[in-house]
């Protein structure tokens, strides 16, 4: 095949591209906070919580676990309508990640707590702590500090995930190469640049995230002794 | 270990110019008699050109137009279903030979692949239920207005849609029909006929013709500088049409007699 | 136009399910034996074949699979390979499933404790001899309940492939629903599918682990 690679075509579509690398990123900001935290709940709900919430939780866990990301965009873009529930693209594809995500980091994060020696809880009740203070100072940070890593890694693969949003619409980086090939019809070229840039946003994350990670827990730690 | 490496190297090179060789001087026709087999490119979320039955086999005005050009050269068909966003990178990757899939001709697609003759009518629209006020481009504005990406409709709309109307691109069809039927879209730009099949199978919106955005008949779209074929599938094209055949695909998937004017 | 019923739907999607199950084992496979060579040249002694595992194992888990599936499909093509959407997604799935267990595999290895190498060595044993005998029977107790979990996401992982065209049960639910105008029932169905399909995996991933922290 005599094909020529042809860049050209990013004189003209770059900002594209650029608005795509914005809405990536303020979908993984969204997701990322907003899905922790309902990690956190459910991991707290499953190691600590009511019974009947565990169980609840546990169902929700599983269903997310075990079903690919892009049915669930499917469902809630396309299928929810049905029940009433109307969402614009890009709320659809925000909450999708936010289930996703939270779902993932509640096993995450459980497993960070169940590895939590019980003396800290007697610790921290003989400290005469309420059992909220004692589940945020002692069980919740040294837990987050021991599965950051894998945490982060967690965010890291919900972000690539997220390619997928293009398919309801979401004008993201996907979008962008999409975009641009059906435009220029230079295929492999469009998909090659978002990849290259995909690749520069997984390693920009995972660098952010470990530093945040450095700041929080070496904070705690000084302000605990 | 050097040499060795290098001579696979050299080996690697070779193959790849040896196959962009054989790329280069083929003569897609005489390749395609070789192989006893026509790739043709099909649509299999665009109904009445190209959707599935309750078998899952493909059926349609497009997929009636492929067999139609594999019986005429005496070569068996292999349907290969494509999206509007995908089919012209299929051609020039060579996945398959021909490209028919209800593709319009505009100054973008001619400049990298070649067309036959018309072989189908086309009007392209915009679309809403009766109750959406919609008459002009114009009015599109602060309306959300789903299209599929790449298609003519994309290229037309985007040109004169007012700065606040708002387009979603989809993926392909079967995303841009599900979201109008949703709710998540006003509005969607695409085919009479594609409407017209919609409203036949009893949805829960119908979509009606708003204004006409382009008569864009359909061609057969295929890779540059293949003469022979070209000359071909337009000799088959102008017979169908003289004996009579491509009337009866037509009446048969859009209830219509061929337009005088294709 | 023939009307479909909801048995029709259930019947397309079950039948379509046979290629998820077919790619998601290929992929499995190709991507197990490819994996395999990389972790002998990730935990080997030449450096630069562990660098060049290292960017391999980085750029496949730093990029979206979904790229990986529009290069290998678009890419092979300008190469001159002719390829279909069934052996772009192969291709595709089984490199980005070995990058992955190149890695849980290392993981693996380097869990076993120091002592043992050292031990092994005083032994006169060689380095080939100390994988055989020592670190890979015990490193290979270690990497089951992982491997079997990650098989999860090599199942789901094929839901991508239906964006390159290829007919799996993701793809044939796009069809139905747009054939049907019931999506909230076909993306409902294709859920619990895939749910069917991956449950089991991670049931027995999590009871094998369960075994193994027991044993030790």
């Amino acid at each position: 095949m005599n094909y020529q690679f042809n860049f050209e075509w990013i004189g003209t579509y770059w900002p594209v591209f650029l608005a795509g690398i914005w809405m990536t990123t303020k979908l993984i900001a969204v997701g990322g906070v907003v899905g922790i935290a309902v990690g956190t709940f459910c991991a707290w709900a499953r190691s600590l919580g009511p019974k009947w919430l565990g169980i609840i939780v546990a169902v929700y866990v599983e269903l997310i676990r075990n079903t690919p990301f892009l049915i669930q965009l499917f469902f809630i873009f396309f299928g929810l309508p049905a029940l009433g529930l109307r969402l614009t693209e890009v709320q659809a594809a925000m909450l999708a990640m936010v289930i996703n995500l939270g779902a993932y980091s509640a096993e995450i994060i459980r497993a960070g707590i169940e590895a939590t020696p019980k003396g800290q809880f007697e610790a921290g009740a003989s400290l005469a702590m309420s059992p909220i203070q004692t589940f945020r100072h002692i069980v919740l940070v040294p837990a987050l500090q021991k599965i950051w890593p894998a945490l982060a890694s967690q965010v890291v693969i919900v972000m690539l995930g997220s390619a997928v949003v293009s398919q309801i619409a979401v004008e993201d980086l996907t979008f962008a190469a999409n975009f641009t090939q059906s435009r220029t019809f230079r295929a492999f070229e469009a998909y090659f640049v978002s990849t290259a840039i995909y690749l520069g946003l997984a390693i920009l994350l995972r660098f952010i995230l470990i530093q945040i990670g450095h700041s929080i827990f070496a904070t705690k730690r000084r302000a605990s002794r | 270990m050097i040499t060795k490496r290098n001579f696979l190297k050299a080996g690697a090179l070779a193959a790849a110019f040896s196959l962009s060789a054989t790329a280069v001087f083929a003569d897609a026709l005489a390749d395609i008699t070789a192989a006893g087999k026509i790739r043709v490119a099909v649509p299999q979320d665009f109904p009445p050109f190209g959707s599935v039955g309750a078998d899952m086999k493909p059926q349609g005005y497009d997929i009636d137009m492929a067999n139609l050009i594999g019986e005429k050269l005496g070569v068996e068909v292999e349907l290969v279903p494509v999206t509007s966003a995908n089919r012209i990178p299929y051609l020039q990757t060579n996945k398959v030979d021909i490209v028919i899939s209800s593709m319009g001709k505009n100054a973008e697609r001619d400049a990298v692949i070649d067309f036959s003759d018309a072989y189908a009518p086309f009007y392209n629209g915009v679309f809403a239920p009766a109750d959406v006020a919609i008459s002009g481009a114009e009015d599109l504005s602060g309306k959300v207005v789903g299209v599929t990406r790449g298609s003519i409709e994309d290229l037309e709309l985007t040109e004169v849609a007012p700065e606040d109307a708002t387009l979603k691109r989809y993926e392909d069809n079967n995303g841009t029909i599900s979201a109008f039927l949703s709710g998540q879209v006003e509005a969607i730009a695409t085919g009479n006929v594609v409407a017209a099949a919609i409203i036949e199978r009893n949805p829960p919106k119908r979509p009606e013709m708003k204004f006409l955005v382009k008569n864009s008949p359909c061609y057969i779209g295929f890779n540059e500088g293949e003469p022979e074929l070209m000359a071909k599938l337009n000799e088959i094209i102008a017979a169908a049409k003289a004996d009579g055949e491509l009337n009866a695909i037509s009446q048969q998937w859009l209830g219509l007699d061929l337009p005088a004017e294709l | 136009m023939s009307q479909i019923g909801f048995w029709d739907i259930l019947t397309n999607l079950i039948f379509a399910t046979g290629w998820t199950v077919l790619l998601s084992i290929i992929s499995f496979i190709g991507g197990g034996i490819l994996g395999l060579i990389l972790l002998f040249a990730r935990i080997g002694k030449r450096k630069w074949l562990q660098h060049v595992v290292k960017v391999y194992t980085e750029v496949f888990q730093g990029t979206p699979l979904l790229m990986q599936l529009f290069l290998a499909f678009f890419g092979l093509g300008l190469m001159g390979i002719n390829v279909s959407p069934f052996l772009a997604a192969s291709v595709a799935l089984i490199l980005w499933t070995a990058a992955f267990l190149v890695e849980i595999w290392r993981g693996c290895v380097t869990a076993i404790p120091k002592g043992q190498w050292e031990a092994s060595a005083s032994l006169g044993m060689t380095y080939v001899e100390q994988m055989r005998h020592i670190i890979l029977p015990q490193a290979l107790k270690l990497s089951v309940p992982p491997t079997v979990g990650f098989s999860v996401q090599v199942v789901k992982g094929t839901a991508l492939t239906s964006i390159i065209g290829f007919v799996e049960v993701t793809k044939a639910g796009t069809v139905l629903a747009n054939a049907t105008f019931q999506p909230f029932t076909v993306y409902g169905l294709v859920a619990l599918i895939y749910f069917a399909l991956c449950y089991p995996l991670s049931l027995s991933a999590r009871k094998l682990e369960r075994k193994l922290n027991a044993a030790h």
